[in-house]
């Protein structure tokens, strides 16, 4: 009984105030300490770099990221890549999602394992199977050429069809799983009851489903979005430099023309579009925008 | 027309499965190939990729190196993580909120940008060894893994329990290790599973910390499907596989699949 | 009741007679909050005391600090002589039953039981006769190889208490054991652990915030109020004697009758209130604020010899019916004001609305000082 106003009190003694000692706090220490030293230290000093020229305090990385068309061209493709990615994966997720949520039973769980499965297995394995299927003589071209859709192969790899169907291929259940987990949470029966009230189901799904399932969209698009406007590895194998994103500068800009600054402006873009994003997403969350009315 | 549309989304999911295994199974098929290239369907079968592997030993190396720095970093996040979380979830420490966030916000930033940043400190602080780096930057990889699972696991342990052990002539931490590990082991298998795998599969944190001599496996990887893919490739990334599904259902064993996702 | 314990005012502390757990002057705060007030206790040895209050009374740290999973800010707590005050949880051994049980789900019923006589180094045969012999105590014999999570709630509290004594603590504390029972098998429980812990002789502290488990399973209880001891007494002094209006009214049903002292002699006084003259055992003066406090069952129905009784006529307002008995509530303008009256048996007349005449000994009632603030 009294243990609930110790919880309390514990509650109150966390402002700054007056919060007591309890050594106890100590076992926190090694994790704070070494997540402090090699991590924020780290990103606090990267985001301090791009302030920074050999002249000392300087704008310049900035003003040549975003005083020039081609670095904007290229933030803006980084942009398309990922709302394109994640229009997609919502469209295609979405229906999936709902059916794996509706079945019961064994099946469930089946097949709640092989959506789970490739997500496990290596991206850089994924990608690398991606390009064998993109070849002129692999298995697209073969199902396209066998069912009468074109005469002959056609070069897919690097186009723009192989970096979308490769970028949804790999980013795809991180959109499902959410969705799936909000769904599953869903009670039926007010599907039923909007039914009953006599509304169609366009109307129901506009109306019922969609706002109750929109904390699932929110958190599957954030996800999706935020990992595919920083894909490197399956940009870079499926199209390579003909659609240059931020992460392809990054890279290039430490590891081939050693221009920190450039490299450090682009990762704070980045960085702030991320934080932007998840900032955003949970002030949706919290003001579901389907219940506003 | 409600059957219609679940029948559509049974449509869906199922093109959806099919879709995600594709580049998986390709892998495979063309590691059992007989030919040199990818060409589909195969002209033939043949183990001789497999052979190869053994063979390959920069891979082989690169598969050890990985193997090593997932274990090892997933290992010291489980403790500095687990210990954190109890602090966190006892209240021991003020702003224990903002702590869990920040403990857990690595796996918000991307890769690239953490990998970039440990790349500058590792210079700022004239750290040149690339096994050290990389484990360091690994543990920042896993923690937010370990925090996620095992905050929820300590979200549902009763910590009167640590208290009756302590009566019983426990000290605080023989009693931590006595009676709160136990319990929350599903919490410590789920989050180290998942932890070893996204060390063991970073690339976008590694490429800027490896040297020529010390290669993690996804940049081998990578490196070799972009200079000579051959079906060697297919053949390790097939063994990949199988090793990510026999962890999973040793895992799945232990603690059950359900309870593993549901984090 | 042979062991001299209250609870004191520091100012008395001199006097104190050490018993054997001795809580002397202890003061916690949370933060701004002074959780306990330079409280003291003294309990005998093989005494069952009841920490009795409602919930943020202080009754739950305080048994918290005897078990030193909490530190005092000041003062200091023995037991059998020895300071525990700085003596980490671990070595007081000090056995504690908690709320839930607290039972370690991840091992049997017999590996619970041997959890602390692994802990302190008992070698492993004689843990095994302590373990059955500790199931043989709580009649759980049959269940040692079972997991603890399989068990029902009453058997999971047995095996608790089993854990908690085996290791044969200096002193069980017991933190609400029966919160989680329903009530027919909380009242065998309670019976059945009195008799187990009688059995032992183990001093006992219980904490609790139901009344009626503390009147049925107390030497004594320490009725508790924002963090300090309101009374300490026998369960029939706390009943029939409180010392304070808030012990009268926390233990068992009262009435209280709000009024004005008007005069009094030979050791009592006359209140004027809304129910007319009422006398009463006192000595206040008069124009004091007073409120006046009786039990429903020593109101009778029918007018009563002046000298001994006090009779007053009041409109009757409710009427429960419990079976064995009814309960008749009298209100007056005061809202605060009630009178409850038990009867045995019902006259047929009576219902809401009626006029009744009802009387009470001038012995049984109870004069408190009037709450501050409460002058209406």
């Amino acid at each position: 009984m009294t243990l609930a106003r110790d919880d309390l009190a514990v509650a109150s003694t966390a402002k700054p105030a007056r919060w007591s000692f309890d050594a106890k706090a100590l076992i926190a220490a090694p994790g704070l300490i070494f997540m402090g030293l090699a991590f924020a230290v780290p990103v606090l000093m990267l985001i301090g770099d791009s302030f920074v020229d050999r002249d000392g305090l300087s704008l310049a990385g900035y003003r040549k990221v975003l005083g020039d068309p081609y670095y904007i061209g290229i933030i803006g493709n980084s942009l398309q890549l990922a709302c394109i990615t994640t229009a997609v994966c919502l469209a295609v997720g979405y229906p999936a999602a709902w059916a794996l949520a509706r079945i019961r039973g064994v099946w469930q769980v089946i097949l709640f394992a092989l959506i789970f499965l490739p997500l496990t297995v290596s991206i850089v394995v994924k990608t690398f199977g991606l390009t064998i299927m993109m070849r002129r003589d692999g298995i697209i071209n073969f199902l396209l050429v066998n069912l009468g859709f074109i005469e002959r192969p056609m070069r897919l790899v690097f186009t723009e069809f192989s970096l979308y169907f490769g970028m949804v291929n790999v980013f795809l259940p991180f959109m499902i799983l959410p969705l799936y987990s909000v769904m599953r949470m869903l009670d039926p029966r007010l599907l039923d009851a909007s039914a009953s009230l006599g509304a169609g189901p366009v109307h129901t799904f506009l109306r019922v489903t969609l706002p109750l399932t929109m904390p699932g969209v929110i958190a599957g698009g954030t996800l999706v979005f935020s990992i595919s406007v920083a894909a490197y590895v399956t940009p870079g194998l499926l199209v390579g430099d003909r659609f240059m994103t931020m992460s392809q500068v990054m890279a290039k800009a430490y590891l081939n023309i050693r221009d920190f600054q450039l490299g450090a402006s682009m990762a704070v873009i980045m960085l702030v579009i991320s934080a932007a994003l998840i900032l955003a997403s949970s002030y949706l969350v919290r003001t579901p925008g389907g219940e506003r009315r | 027309m409600a059957l219609f549309g679940s029948l559509f989304c049974r449509l869906v999911l199922g093109f959806v499965i099919v879709f995600l295994f594709l580049p998986i199974l390709i892998v495979l098929t063309v590691s059992f190939s007989s030919s040199a290239v990818f060409a589909f369907p195969p002209p033939g079968f043949s183990l001789r990729w497999y052979a190869s592997l053994a063979n390959a030993d920069s891979m082989l190396q690169a598969v050890w190196l990985s193997t090593q720095i997932a274990a090892l970093s997933t290992a010291i996040s489980l403790v500095l993580g687990t210990l954190c979380a109890i602090a966190i979830t006892r209240g021991m420490i003020p702003g224990a909120k903002v702590v869990a966030t920040f403990m857990a916000s690595p796996l918000m930033l991307p890769g690239l940008v953490l990998g970039i940043a440990f790349l500058q400190a590792a210079r700022d602080f004239g750290l040149r060894d690339t096994y050290s780096t990389l484990l360091i930057a690994h543990v920042v990889i896993t923690m937010p893994f370990i925090m996620r699972t095992v905050l929820a696991s300590l979200s549902l342990f009763d910590f009167a329990m640590v208290d009756a052990a302590r009566m019983l002539g426990r000290s605080y931490p023989a009693a931590l290790w006595t009676v709160l590990v136990p319990n929350i082991l599903p919490g410590f298998v789920s989050g180290g599973l998942f932890a070893f795998i996204a060390s063991f599969d970073n690339y976008p944190v590694s490429i800027f910390l490896v040297d020529v001599r010390t290669k993690t496996l996804p940049i081998q990887l990578l490196n070799q499907v972009e200079m000579s893919p051959d079906p060697t490739v297919a053949a390790i990334s097939a063994l990949l596989i199988l090793g990510t599904i026999a962890a999973l259902i040793v895992c799945d064993r232990l603690v059950g699949l359900k309870r593993m996702a549901s984090i | 009741m042979s062991q001299q314990a209250t609870a004191l005012p520091p100012e008395a502390e001199a006097q104190h007679e050490p018993g054997y757990l001795a809580v002397s002057n202890v003061t916690k705060r949370f933060g701004a909050a002074t959780v306990l007030d330079s409280l003291s206790l003294s309990v005998g040895r093989a005494e069952f005391v009841s920490l009795l209050g409602p919930s943020g009374c202080g009754k739950t740290t305080l048994l918290r600090l005897i078990a030193g999973l909490l530190a005092p800010d000041q003062g200091a707590i023995e037991v059998g002589g020895r300071d525990l005050t700085r003596v980490a949880a671990h070595r007081r051994n000090i056995g504690v039953v908690f709320q839930n049980y607290a039972l370690f789900p991840h091992l049997t019923v017999a590996e619970n039981i041997a959890y602390g006589l692994r802990a302190k180094g008992v070698p492993k045969a004689e843990q095994a006769k302590k373990v059955a012999d500790a199931l043989g105590l709580v009649r759980m014999e049959a269940f040692a190889d079972r997991a603890v999570t399989a068990l029902s709630g009453g058997q999971q509290q047995r095996i608790a208490v089993a854990r908690a004594v085996v290791v044969e603590p200096s002193l069980l504390l017991l933190d609400e054991p029966f919160s989680a029972l329903d009530r027919k098998l909380r009242e065998t429980m309670q019976i059945e652990l009195r008799h187990i812990l009688r059995d032992l002789g183990i001093t006992s502290i219980f904490v609790t915030h139901d009344q009626d488990e503390a009147l049925v399973m107390s030497d004594r209880i320490a009725v508790m109020n924002e963090g300090r001891i309101e009374h300490l007494g026998t369960p029939s002094e706390v009943y029939a004697r409180p010392k304070s209006l808030y012990t009268m009214e926390f233990v068992g049903q009262s009435s209280r009758i709000g009024g004005v002292v008007t005069g009094g002699r030979d050791g009592l006084v006359e209140i004027d209130t809304p129910f007319g003259l009422i006398r009463a055992p006192g000595h206040f003066l008069s124009g004091s604020k007073v409120v006046v406090g009786v039990r429903p069952e020593a109101i009778a129905a029918g007018e009563g010899p002046a000298g001994e009784y006090n009779t007053v006529r009041g409109t009757v307002a409710e009427v429960i019916y419990f079976g064995s008995r009814t309960l008749l509530h009298f209100r007056t303008a005061q809202d605060d004001d009630r009178l409850h009256v038990e009867l045995n048996r019902l006259p047929d007349t009576v219902s809401p609305g009626v006029e009744m005449t009802v009387r009470w000994r001038v012995d049984d009632s109870r004069v408190f000082p009037a709450p501050a603030g409460d002058d209406r």
